[in-house]
């Protein structure tokens, strides 16, 4: 370095504030001022790709982070919430004690004593008025698997709850019984490197390089100059990279993916042999998609007859072909069938089980896999049925409670839920680690039905979230990086996040309050075993036994962690990850998990949009993700100043350039966006990647979702967030 | 069975007033609490009912993850990471006539903005410090449209904006890797740079009172790491190249830089973006049509201001002083001397509180050979220094200095040269920024009006203050002179005002010219800026010049209202400039690379 002199300063204490210095433990250069002193892994709390992130401890505290250069799922990569992990932590609005509503409606704080009293007294009370299935609660795909797991038999087995269920009923459901119904069980057959090994990705309703940007990472280490193929009305960022984008009208996918199976079957493109090794109800599907012909499909789906011929020629020569879908599919209320559509196309083409192929469904939250196997909300514990007797003795025996407390069926869906609010059937509801006021579909509704709750808990971090606000009684709980527990990724992949900070205030892990709340309710003994997540995590491997999701062959922690993170299932004896491969892939063999061993082929006529646009309201509305450093209602996001400083600020809305001018729009003007349901003010963003006639709202921003229209698909109950009608208008015009 | 209640329920009655309520009538109905438990037996509840809450506190703040966990590693000598960065950066350093680049492949810049945050996080950056931007562009047909998201650092430019115009050399340009450093000791934090580089690279951190910027992260490079982006752009779309620096310029005479980006000929930046789309004509930065106000920068509004009076006030003077007679000036100049002397000291130290680092506001001598910053500085250091001995001369006569006649002229002129030559200097430095508004005929006519205009405002209120101190001769002259002044006060007002409302000539185009964006900024977000300046104006400018101009032709002026209204004249004026000033700062359009929806 050149010497200082009285003139030049080369070094001083504003130098050496950035100072770089080699960090050790094979990380390369840190800065100075955060030189860990030890390090450790853990698996990021936002999305389901599952990214293992360095943490950097000093004194046994995170200072700073990055991405896990040895994980397979993310080598070395993170996107900018991952980066920014540890910083939301440090918010000024943590809940740091309880804090209950007084007399005058205000939150004060409260020790954790009359907390739990309260908690107790008041969802007793109202068990005793209105029946043990008079309080519900609400979780979430965001907390540990073990503590989600709690929760559901803590709810259900020891306070009597009959009806509990998660966020991912907004996100995952409809892959979920899709799966269940055409594989026999919710198995999503895929591992990341199948991006990397396929010749043709299939994407559909998937905006991946924003969504998923780890994932696309691994689209883009493909070396074999993939076809990717993306369907989807918008041109978004990974639209741009397509090497076929097909911008379908809204919601025709099914039309899409059926006219394709015709022409797959025209021309005999189908892999016969698998079809009849291992699959039913392929001739009456045959019979079903021959009305789809190709003008059909053109009227419905707007694309060119080019360009469907174009979709078929290439799955026909690719020769692994993968399909993947996200909330485009799920979010729709016809989505279940629109998912199995994708399911035939690689059913009867025969691409699953093989590198580079399967019906894939890109899972939304870091743990909604968890959420779907462990909550015991829909299912019971461990992909069991609560309706299966012998399901019922197997969890009860192995829980040791009696196998009465275990009910018969499943519990109602989320909007069943908040319509038994409104019907007076539940009265009281705890929300755990997710925030409906923002996030639910017909805003104000929801905002009616939270405020007839009798009485309303919500555990969350923070103590301003739209539904915290709403609460009677707040418990302020820990957040990743402040506790222990394994998340599961949409690969089935489990991995351990770690302690490596401090709870702020007597905030603590939602594991530990739901020990507290047990203990308080009086049913602490039944779950004496479950006292710590490592234990609850072992209750889980019993529980798996025998099961398609059996974990049985997974030591502890410490095995998931050797291993780079282990895939389910892994029954006892089986090759541990760190023997085995890292990366594995179900139906291999071609069996199902149907009690016959064969998939099925599911279809249904396609159905009209819910809400189809009109002279009042001529847009198509869709809603989505905004950008990769935003995570769903930002109750995280918004905390850091970096990711602020990533994402508009102000709610905006996309509309061609095309309907602007007739409607006399100028860009950046702010305009009226209006369903039947709600008003928003937002600013118009002219661009042409959003098609004539359809306009798009992020759905970060609060008030995006008192436009949407609650309906539901029928058999996965998830909400239809991607298509209603709304008419854009100047202010004051 | 015998049940016994949890401890929580037992001391149901201890809860604080407002739970009192709820809690109560539960206790009445205990049997049917106990019969939901289903015979189970919350037998150990009393003893640790209590411990367990403070157990699991006490767990809660216990850090077990390093002994746990602690991970292995094999100290190999490079990190691990490198296996994915190392065909990212070149294997040895440039050669002659070469420095290092970043290189973008756009068609792998997906917008996830992982570098942004990795730059943050490696570099150890404050709360809200980012070194790097992603914006997007975006163009093309309904039919294909086409977006683009670009990832932008600095672009560690041949001939640097920032480091030219930094007044005390706080930038070098490694003569080997050409890397465009900032020195953060060095820096006294007068944000010149900032506003010299087309790019919006340097940051300004309020907290330390210094820029900070990108250094391409030269110490890693150094050692055989990537930069922070490098490492950690999940699809490999930034890289380290080494450019040819004869290519850098031949790309910067063409224009291959980047659609929607600043003029590469300014600064010749050395990043090469590289795609094989070809991009439309359309194509345009997400916030091309977005305006917004700048940073109004007061504490240089103030200066610029009161120098260019100051300097006006003098040189009016000085010209006033060739028509009237000896005894006149003799009874003038003391007076006005000093009147424009406290405005020039004012001027100067406001433009000391524009400086992060005001104690080391001498080094900004050592940027003279190429800083206008630098060179504004020292001349009004000059002119301050002539001035306050033109001043002093005037009060205690020049003679009592040691100085004849002819060195007063001397020293009265130095003082208008040192004072124009300033003048000179303050243009140059906007000038020198090639932004459309603050271009040199266009600032050189404003700071000369504002001259002028403030120059004759200073001067009448030295004439009137004499008049108010009853001179006789002064007030004759008054009566004479005095309607003269008003009008040439006029005049100029009417001419700047009529200058200064070109701009809206601009709001006609079709295309969002950067001058354009400046009408729509002073006719939108700053209307009410832009209303009271023209307000000013005309009222210090043109209404009191021509009251006055009426009174001085009563036969006997009320000297109350003569004051009055000279009071509002000289403070309108006053106000008038500095708020055309504030336009002239806040009303800027400024280059910038592709920006985000905003």
């Amino acid at each position: 370095m050149t010497e200082s002199s009285l003139l030049r300063k080369f070094d001083g204490p504003l130098t050496r504030d950035l100072l770089l210095s080699p960090g050790g433990f094979g990380l390369g250069h840190v800065p100075a001022k955060l030189q860990p002193t030890a390090v450790t892994t853990s698996v990021c709390g936002y999305c389901s790709t599952g990214c293992s992130l360095t943490v950097h401890l000093k004194d046994g505290e995170a200072v700073s982070l990055s991405p896990n250069t040895e994980y397979p799922v993310n080598l070395g990569m993170a996107c900018p919430k991952g980066w920014e992990a540890l910083t939301v932590l440090d918010a000024p609005d943590r809940a740091t004690t309880p804090l209950l509503r007084d007399a005058s409606g205000k939150l004060k704080p409260v020790d954790w004593d009359t907390a739990l009293k309260t908690f107790v007294a008041r969802m007793q009370g109202i068990q005793s008025r209105h029946g043990d299935d008079s309080i519900a609660f609400i979780s979430t795909g965001q907390m540990a698997t073990e503590e989600m797991a709690l929760l559901g038999a803590l709810a259900k087995f020891g306070m009597g709850m009959k009806h509990g269920d998660g966020n991912t009923r907004q996100c995952m459901a409809t892959a979920v019984v899709a799966y269940k119904q055409s594989f026999g069980f919710d198995a999503p057959p895929y591992t990341y490197a199948d991006f990397e090994e396929s010749d043709t990705i299939v994407l559909v309703g998937s905006n991946l390089c924003l969504a998923h940007p780890i994932m696309w990472e691994r689209v883009m280490r493909n070396k074999h100059k993939p076809e990717i193929i993306v369907i989807d009305p918008r041109r978004t960022e990974t639209a741009m990279a397509a090497t076929l984008h097909l911008p379908l009208a809204p919601k025709s996918d099914m039309d899409l993916f059926y006219g394709i199976a015709r022409i797959l079957i025209e021309r005999g493109w189908i892999n016969r042999e698998f079809i009849n090794a291992h699959t039913n109800g392929f001739d009456s599907f045959a019979e079903f998609v021959l009305p789809f012909t190709l003008d059909r499909v053109v009227a419905a789906t707007g694309l060119s007859a080019e360009s469907i011929e174009r979709f078929a020629t290439l799955i026909h020569e690719g020769k692994r072909v993968s399909f993947w879908w996200t909330m485009g599919v799920n979010q729709s209320y016809q989505g279940v069938r629109t998912a199995q559509a994708l399911i035939n196309l690689a059913l009867m083409t025969g691409h699953i089980g093989k590198p580079g192929t399967g019906a894939n469904s890109i899972t939304g939250q870091c743990n909604a896999m968890g959420s779907r196997l462990f909550s015991n909300t829909t299912g019971l514990l461990a992909g069991h049925e609560f309706a299966n007797a012998d399901h019922r003795a197997k969890v009860a025996g192995i829980l040791g409670i009696d196998e009465a407390r275990i009910p018969r069926e499943a519990s109602w869906a989320y909007h069943e839920i908040l319509e038994g609010v409104l019907k007076g059937k539940i009265r009281g509801l705890w929300i755990i680690c997710t925030n409906p006021a923002h996030s639910w579909i017909n805003q104000r509704l929801c905002h009616d039905i939270l405020d007839r709750v009798e009485f309303l808990v919500v555990q969350d971090m923070y103590h301003t979230t739209e539904t915290a606000q709403r609460a009677h009684l707040i418990l302020p709980a820990a957040g990743w990086g402040e506790k222990d527990g394994t998340f599961i990724n949409s690969e089935r992949r489990f991995g351990v996040f770690k302690k490596v900070r401090r709870a702020p205030g007597q905030a603590l892990s939602d594991f530990s309050i739901f020990r507290l709340i047990a203990d308080a309710w009086g049913c602490g003994k039944m779950f004496d075993r479950w006292d710590s997540p490592q234990s609850a995590f072992q209750i889980l491997k019993k529980l798996s036994a025998g099961q398609p999701c059996d974990i049985t062959g997974i030591e502890d922690y410490r095995m998931i962690e050797e291993s780079g993170g282990i895939q389910w299932p892994l029954a006892s004896g089986a090759r541990s990850g760190a023997s085995g491969e890292q990366e594995r892939r179900l139906f291999v063999d071609g069996r199902f998990y149907h009690p016959d061993g064969r998939a099925k082929f599911l279809f249904e006529a396609p159905r009209p949009m819910p809400e189809p646009t009109s002279a009042k309201y001529p847009f198509v509305l869709l809603t989505g993700r905004g950008s990769a450093s935003q995570w769903h209602t930002q109750t995280r996001t918004s905390k850091s100043e970096v990711l602020r400083k990533l994402y508009p600020q102000r709610l905006y809305v996309e509309i061609n350039p095309n309907d602007a001018r007739s409607l006399g729009i100028s860009p950046n003007e702010r305009v009226s966006v209006e369903s039947q349901r709600g008003r928003v003010t937002a600013q118009a963003f002219l661009t042409p990647s959003v098609p004539v006639g359809q306009v798009f709202v992020p759905m970060h921003e609060s008030n995006a979702n008192q436009l949407t229209d609650a309906v539901f698909d029928p058999y996965s109950k998830q909400p239809n967030y991607k298509s209603c009608a709304v008419r854009v208008t100047r202010i004051g015009a | 069975m015998s049940v016994t209640l949890p401890e929580s329920d037992r001391r149901a009655e201890d809860v604080s007033p407002p739970c009192q309520g709820v809690v109560a009538p539960i206790l009445a109905d205990q049997s049917r609490f106990k019969a939901a438990l289903g015979g189970l037996t919350p037998s150990t509840r009393l003893e640790h009912g209590d411990s367990l809450l403070s157990r699991l506190l006490a767990d809660q703040q216990q850090l077990t993850a390093v002994e746990e966990f602690a991970r292995q590693h094999d100290g190999g000598d490079l990190p691990s990471q490198s296996r994915y960065y190392k065909s990212l950066i070149p294997a040895s350093p440039p050669g002659p006539g070469q420095q290092y680049a970043f290189e973008v492949d756009l068609d792998r810049c997906s917008g996830c903005k992982a570098c942004v945050t990795a730059c943050h996080s490696m570099n150890g950056l404050d709360q809200n410090e980012t070194w790097r931007d992603v914006g997007m562009l975006i163009g093309g047909t309904t039919e294909l449209p086409v977006l683009q998201h670009v990832t932008t650092a600095c672009h560690h430019c041949l001939e640097p904006g920032c480091m030219s115009a930094c007044p005390v050399d706080a930038y070098e340009k490694d003569p080997i890797t050409g890397i465009v450093k900032h020195l953060d000791d060095q820096c006294f934090g007068c944000q010149y740079c900032i506003l010299a580089c087309p790019y919006e690279v340097p940051k300004y951190h309020s907290g330390l009172g210094i820029v900070r910027k990108c250094d391409m992260c030269s110490d890693r490079l150094a050692h055989g790491e990537a930069p922070a982006c490098v490492q950690a752009c999940p699809h490999e779309a930034i890289a380290i190249r080494i450019v040819n620096l004869s290519q850098v310029i031949e790309d910067s005479e063409a224009n291959v830089f980047l659609p929607g980006a600043p003029d590469p000929q300014i600064t010749l930046p050395t990043t090469s973006y590289k795609s094989s789309k070809v991009f439309p004509r359309n194509l345009l930065p997400v916030d091309f049509h977005s305006v917004s106000a700048q940073h109004p920068h007061w504490p240089l509004v103030v200066m610029l201001v009161l120098t260019q009076f100051s300097v006006g006030a003098f040189l009016v003077g000085l010209g006033l002083e060739r028509l009237l007679s000896a005894e006149l000036v003799s009874a003038i100049r003391p007076l006005h001397s000093l009147n424009a002397l406290v405005f020039g000291l004012l001027a100067l130290g406001a433009s000391t509180l524009h400086l992060g680092r005001p104690q080391y506001a001498w080094r900004a001598v050592i940027g003279l050979r190429h800083s206008w910053l630098s060179r504004e500085i020292v001349v009004f250091g000059a002119f301050a220094g002539a001035a306050v001995v033109y001043a002093v001369g005037s009060w205690f006569g020049f003679e009592s200095l040691g100085l004849g006649p002819l060195l007063h002229e001397v020293v009265a002129w130095s003082v208008g040269a040192f004072g124009l030559l300033g003048v000179f200097c303050s243009v140059m430095i906007y000038a020198f920024t090639q932004r459309a508004f603050w271009s040199f005929p266009l600032t050189a006519t404003r700071f000369a009006l504002t001259t002028a205009l403030l120059g004759i405002a200073a001067t009448w209120v030295t004439l009137l203050a004499l008049a108010v101190i009853n001179n006789g001769p002064v007030t004759r002259l008054l009566v004479r002179r005095g309607d003269l002044i008003c009008q040439a006060l006029i005049i100029v007002t009417v001419t700047k005002l009529g200058f200064e409302a070109l701009v809206f000539r601009h709001l006609l185009k079709k295309q969002t010219t950067p001058l354009k964006r400046s009408a729509v900024l002073m006719t939108g977000p700053l209307v009410r800026w832009t209303q009271a300046r023209f307000a000013c104006g005309v009222l210090g400018g043109v209404l009191m010049p021509a009251v006055l101009r009426a009174l001085i032709g009563d036969v006997s002026p009320s000297a109350m209202s003569m004051l009055a209204t000279s009071a509002v004249l000289f403070i309108a004026c006053l106000a008038g400039e500095l708020l055309e000033r504030y336009l002239f700062f806040a009303a800027v359009a400024s280059p910038r690379m592709p920006g985000t929806i905003r």
